[in-house]
């Protein structure tokens, strides 16, 4: 795709990038202060939260997050 | 009523407290804008695809494209999410026993579980709101001049489904007391409605037939009054599971 066609895209791509960003970073925030895991570790979960794009961080919320 | 108040304003921080409010409104966020944007540019993707001796010819994306993503993603993701993210409703407080120190205080048992519904519908409306907003307003700037029929009141039948399905969830959750006991079942009932839907008699009353038809009622397929009936069934269940909710969790032991 040529550069002028993603320029009319850009509507939709900088909100879908805030989101995951937000996301993400949120995610990211919540798996460096807690130490303490369903089920494995600190490292794979924070490349889970930062690579899987809106389902990691769902992912990690819902089934990852250990009791406070 | 007062103690349904409370209840209601710490079910709703609970739920933003364990990021669950984040996670359903930003997904709800992301398939609102992201329907359109797959509609317009599957056809460029397949496009690339595309080598020398393979012609395909897709015709030029409609609306009815974008709004085929958003009842797809509405029906199938956004459904199981917020089955995902309500399954554990009520087993986090069963497990844990921190229900029993507010029940006897005198917080009535009817006040937790309508508060808890209560709870389930507001999230429940407000995605849906944002995932529709979200989709009618892109599919305007992406497809300006069109117009699909019927649109308001096919949002309006799945959300009512999405209604139900959350009674279901909450008997389950009363019935279970466990998180996965309650996936199993919601899981379950809707397989039954889906099965059901075979037979091509039960579809007029089937509350499934309100996340199957939208299409069909955008394109002008089906007539609104056509689902008069699942509608009518599907109120009258979610009635009856938020009331069979109640008796249930009057006599259970916590």
């Amino acid at each position: 795709m040529d550069p002028t066609r993603l320029k009319e895209y850009l509507p939709f791509l900088i909100p879908l990038i805030i989101a995951q960003l937000a996301l993400g970073i949120t995610a990211l925030v919540h798996v460096l202060r807690h130490p303490r895991y369903r089920f494995g570790n600190r490292v794979m979960w924070a490349l889970v939260v930062m690579l899987i794009q809106f389902i990691g961080p769902a992912v990690y919320f819902v089934f990852g997050r250990g009791e406070e | 009523m007062n103690g349904y108040a409370a209840f209601l304003k710490k079910e709703m921080y609970e739920f933003a407290k364990t990021y669950r409010l984040i996670i359903m409104l930003a997904l709800s966020a992301v398939f609102g804008i992201a329907n359109p944007l797959v509609a317009k540019l599957t056809p460029e993707i397949l496009e690339s695809l595309m080598t020398d001796g393979i012609v395909i010819t897709i015709p030029e994306p409609t609306v009815y494209d974008s709004w085929q993503q958003f009842f797809k993603n509405a029906t199938q993701m956004g459904l199981i999410v917020m089955v995902i993210l309500f399954s554990g409703v009520m087993s986090t407080e069963l497990t844990k026993g921190t229900l029993i120190n507010l029940l006897t205080k005198g917080l009535s048992r009817a006040a937790v579980i309508l508060s808890k519904y209560t709870c389930m519908v507001l999230v429940w409306t407000a995605s849906i709101v944002l995932s529709f907003g979200l989709t009618y307003g892109y599919t305007l700037y992406l497809f300006p001049g069109e117009e699909a029929s019927n649109l308001l009141f096919s949002v309006f039948c799945l959300w009512l489904f999405g209604l139900f399905l959350q009674a279901v969830i909450l008997l389950s959750a009363v019935i279970t007391k466990t998180g996965y006991g309650c996936l199993l079942i919601t899981g379950a009932a809707a397989a039954a409605c889906m099965i059901a839907d075979i037979i091509p008699a039960a579809h007029r009353y089937n509350p499934v037939s309100l996340a199957a038809d939208n299409m069909a009622l955008i394109t002008g397929a089906a007539e609104p009054s056509s689902l008069c009936y699942a509608i009518l069934v599907s109120c009258m269940f979610s009635v009856i599971f938020v009331l069979l909710s109640l008796s249930v969790f009057r006599k259970k032991q916590l």
